[in-house]
């Protein structure tokens, strides 16, 4: 019978490896340790010796292919027995699918899809004179090279976990004997034993035990959340002390009457559980992965410019007054939109977008104005916005703050931004450093507009001040564009005149 | 430097590519037999190879061959998946086997994890050899039986437990109570890689060997990498030299010459046995191979320097003076390879089939009688190994 040679660990903890170049054929020969095929791990190129001598019968997987470890990769007929017959070659072909791990699932695969028909397309295959089974064929392209690692680097593949079909309690120290109340979960069900193991080492647990305090309970205050001796002192005397001054029942004491106990009596700062797990989605989601991803890759660099808007503030009440402004929101971002536009006019390399070997210019500028919303932070675009006038601009302002607020922004319309807004004084702030949205290289912060003392021609006089500030993408933008962008937006909004041409 | 010269400078940005086998400051080691086989006269050195028999001459030969065939299976079992982990000596058997000769089997040897010729040479079988790296054992040999320490995978420690050793048998004659079983002229002999001296512990070693006199011979293999980090990035300077910084005598040795190796260890050991005080050997070697199975050396080191080292290969050049010099003819040499083929495919057989490691027996080694802590964690560990999904059976590569 056929002996199959299963991809082995070749590495130290890998899962996974690319099958490069075969280095025999079907019906070769070949002895024990003869190297039948070379394939590539996020370590090194290996080459692989065969623990079979004989004749070789398949060849499971193509050149290119990436299988997981464990996967069948050639199959040995000992010399002198001839290769599998019609009969018991559609379920040699079938193991592999039946190994689930080996198979990746494939995009055309239909749920009812027994084994059986597998086994039967495989066998079909095989008729045909076909050298791979139905696994290989379907198995996605491999990913895109591993960097290669120097040596024994670290292992790049993720662990593979044994599923469990039971948890085990953490009891992992002997208290017969003691004469202490061990913890019981609340709600039952212990968490997840490694999650416990990880947060708090062995000698900590022990303590824990000891002291008659549910390590899993606890809120680690070391390094990576890491639970100290000192958390578990800390709540061990906290126990004590409740218990002494009767805050808290003793385990198993009688609960005194039904009266629900107040946040303040649980030691908690508001009703509700003690921890809760919230489940990341949607706008926190996509929020989380897009400011990581920016402020991780984009080296920031934010510049401030404090301003006297006042007569930006008077053209405002004109405005508001005009009839043909009736109904839209005329607001000071208007003006610094306005302005945004004519700076990056003077600016190009601020409205770009940064690619490593090339940046592209915008010679058009589509305008995003950060927004919060009840479901997180959206960024809604304003397109085409230099096309705009004053007038078309409040307009086109006015709905996307409406279609913001009340969810209906559509993701085309988030999309495309080249320069954004964010107006952190509506918050009553005066400044901050916002974090590129991805693709940009300008972000503008506006502050909040307040009545401050100004100097205006060697008096003191009270005038209306912001801050305008803004991050930018430091790649392509240095501090003295970025000062002459933000002074440009500046003199406009302490100038509004120079708006016209 | 204190004598004022600026310090050559070897950036390491620069490192690949770069030949790694000229060291700065370079000091000529030690050689008798020359790459191409010819045997050089030395007048400190020659004479211990005029004493060896024809015979000793072959064994040398064995044990090198053994260690090549042995490392060449080792390898390949770890590519079928048959061993977690392999750690070639490929090109380490002349330094190997040259020193453990010198020595006597009654001194003990603090190996690092690749001293496969040493080990075969002090009678450790193959199958023992591989437990470990089959993890079916914490250690596959009595280091006591064979006067050879357990395998050391943590870098340098091997040097301090020699050094605590070599104070033990100070202390013991000091006292005049060598035990029975312990030779009366015993020397220790702490291996160690070049890498593996910029740990802190190689540093306290020698520092307490040099202070209390300790009869410890320092043998460091210089395969010029420290997986991919080359020799000269951790030492500008030869490593022999650091001996005399702690203040005592260091040589540096051909590592790709038996003879030589031999040689210089049977007179450090002897001097050693004499009362010196400690002795370092730098043997110049080359890991022909990968650091371990889990390394690929094409991504740091080139081909030229590969196949510069593969011309100076210590079994072709002791062999090519063997047969010149009539020492062995090439019956000899076809005999030791069918012995060893056979030997190969016996060592495949016994590792195929060594058992894992049983759990039971490793709580039950902790304490010499029943504890309780330890038989609550050991029905833990077997309640948690329970608690998992049954898994497919494995489809065994070995049919």
């Amino acid at each position: 019978m056929a002996e199959t040679f299963n991809l082995p660990d070749v590495g130290e903890g890998l899962t996974e490896a690319e099958v490069v170049t075969w280095r025999t054929t079907v019906g070769a020969t070949v002895e024990v340790n003869d190297i039948v095929v070379e394939i590539e791990t996020a370590k090194s190129l290996v080459e692989l010796p065969v623990p079979f001598a004989g004749v070789v019968t398949e060849l499971l997987a193509a050149e290119g292919e990436t299988l997981e470890v464990g996967a069948p990769l050639i199959r040995i007929a000992a010399e002198g027995e001839a290769t599998p017959d019609a009969g018991s070659a559609p379920e040699a072909a079938a193991e592999p699918a039946a190994q689930e791990p080996a198979e990746p699932p494939a995009a055309e695969e239909k749920p009812g899809r027994s084994r059986s028909a597998r086994a039967k397309k495989s066998a079909a295959q095989k008729r045909e004179g076909a050298e791979r089974d139905a696994a290989a064929r379907e198995a996605p392209e491999s990913p895109a090279q591993n960097e290669a690692l120097v040596g024994s680097g670290p292992k790049a593949d993720s662990a593979v976990r044994r599923t469990r079909t039971r948890s085990t309690s953490p009891d992992l120290v002997d208290l017969e004997g003691l004469d202490i109340a061990s913890p019981a979960p609340a709600g039952g069900g212990y968490p997840d034993i490694a999650d416990i193991v990880a947060r708090a080492s062995p000698p900590v647990r022990a303590l824990a035990k000891r002291l008659g305090v549910a390590v899993w309970e606890l809120v680690g205050s070391g390094r990576n959340g890491q639970i100290t001796r000192d958390d578990v002192e800390r709540q061990a005397r906290q126990k004590l002390e409740q218990r002494a001054s009767g805050q808290v029942p003793a385990p198993g004491a009688p609960a005194p009457g039904r009266r629900k106990t107040t946040p303040e009596e649980a030691g908690l700062l508001y009703d509700g559980p003690r921890e809760e797990n919230i489940q990341v989605r949607g706008v926190r989601k996509a929020t989380a992965r897009n400011v990581t991803a920016s402020a991780t890759t984009v080296p920031h660099v934010s510049v401030f410019k404090e301003v006297d808007v006042t007569r930006t503030m008077e053209l405002r009440q004109a405005l508001k007054n005009d009839p043909s402004y009736a109904g839209l929101s005329v607001s000071p971002m208007l003006f610094a939109a306005k302005a945004i536009i004519w700076a990056a006019r003077r600016n190009p390399q601020v409205n770009a977008t940064w690619h490593d070997t090339h940046y592209t210019l915008r010679n058009y500028l589509n305008l995003g104005i950060a927004a919060a919303t009840p479901r997180g932070l959206v960024v809604p675009v304003i397109h085409e916005a230099h096309a705009f006038n004053t007038r078309g601009l409040a307009a086109a302002l006015t709905q996307l703050t409406i279609d913001a607020r009340e969810g209906r922004t559509t993701p085309g319309e988030m999309q495309g931004g080249t320069v954004s807004i964010t107006n952190i004084g509506s918050l009553g702030l005066d400044s901050g450093t916002p974090i590129l949205p991805p693709g940009q290289a300008s972000i503008v912060a506006l502050g909040a507009v307040r009545k401050k003392p100004w100097v205006v021609e060697g008096q003191i006089v009270p005038r209306d001040v912001m801050v305008i500030g803004g991050s930018f993408d430091h790649r392509l933008i240095d501090g003295d564009l970025a000062g002459r962008f933000i002074s440009d937006v500046a003199a406009v909004m302490e100038q509004p005149g120079l708006l016209i041409d | 430097m204190s004598d004022g010269r600026p310090a050559r400078r070897a950036s390491i940005s620069g490192a690949v590519g770069e030949d790694h086998t000229v060291q700065p400051e370079e000091v000529q080691p030690v050689q008798l037999l020359t790459p191409e086989g010819k045997l050089a006269e030395n007048e400190v050195y020659s004479p211990f190879i005029a004493e060896l028999s024809a015979e000793k001459l072959r064994e040398l030969y064995r044990y090198m061959a053994m260690e090549r065939r042995l490392d060449a299976e080792a390898t390949s079992l770890q590519r079928q998946g048959q061993l977690a982990l392999w750690a070639p000596a490929l090109g380490q058997e002349a330094a190997q086997v040259g020193t453990i000769a010198a020595i006597k089997s009654s001194d003990m040897v603090f190996p690092t994890y690749r001293e496969h010729a040493m080990a075969l040479y002090r009678g450790i079988s193959p199958e023992e050899l591989l437990t470990m790296f089959r993890a079916t054992r914490h250690t596959g040999w009595d280091p006591r039986e064979h006067n050879f320490h357990v395998y050391t995978l943590v870098l340098a420690s091997q040097t301090l437990h020699a050094a605590g050793w070599a104070m033990g048998i100070k202390q013991d004659r000091r006292t005049d109570s060598v035990p029975r079983d312990r030779a009366e002229d015993e020397i220790v002999v702490a291996c160690i890689g070049d890498g593996a001296t910029s740990q802190g512990d190689a540093h306290e070693s020698m520092v307490f060997a040099a202070s209390y006199e300790l009869p410890l011979l320092y043998f460091i293999q210089n395969n010029h990498w420290a997986i991919s980090v080359p020799t000269r990035t951790q030492s500008r300077g030869p490593l022999v030299n650091r001996a005399k910084g702690y203040g005592f005598e260091g040589v540096r040795v051909d590592g790709n010459d038996v003879l030589a190796s031999y040689a210089v260890a049977s007179k450090l050991s002897g001097d050693i046995r004499a009362g010196s005080g400690p002795k370092l050997i730098e043997s110049v070697t080359y890991r022909m191979g990968a650091h371990t199975t889990a390394d690929d050396p094409t991504k740091y080191r080139s081909s030229e320097e590969e196949e510069l080292w593969k011309g100076r290969d210590p079994i072709a050049r002791y062999r090519s003076w063997l047969s010149s010099a009539g020492h062995a003819d090439e019956g000899f040499f076809a005999e030791v390879d069918a012995e060893y083929k056979d030997l190969a495919a016996d060592m495949r057989k016994s590792v195929l089939a060594l058992e894992p490691i049983d759990l039971d027996r490793v709580f039950d080694t902790v304490y010499s009688e029943p504890h309780r802590q330890v038989e609550t964690e050991k029905a833990w560990l077997k309640d948690y190994e329970a608690g998992f999904a049954e898994e497919q059976t494995e489809a065994g590569t070995a049919g």
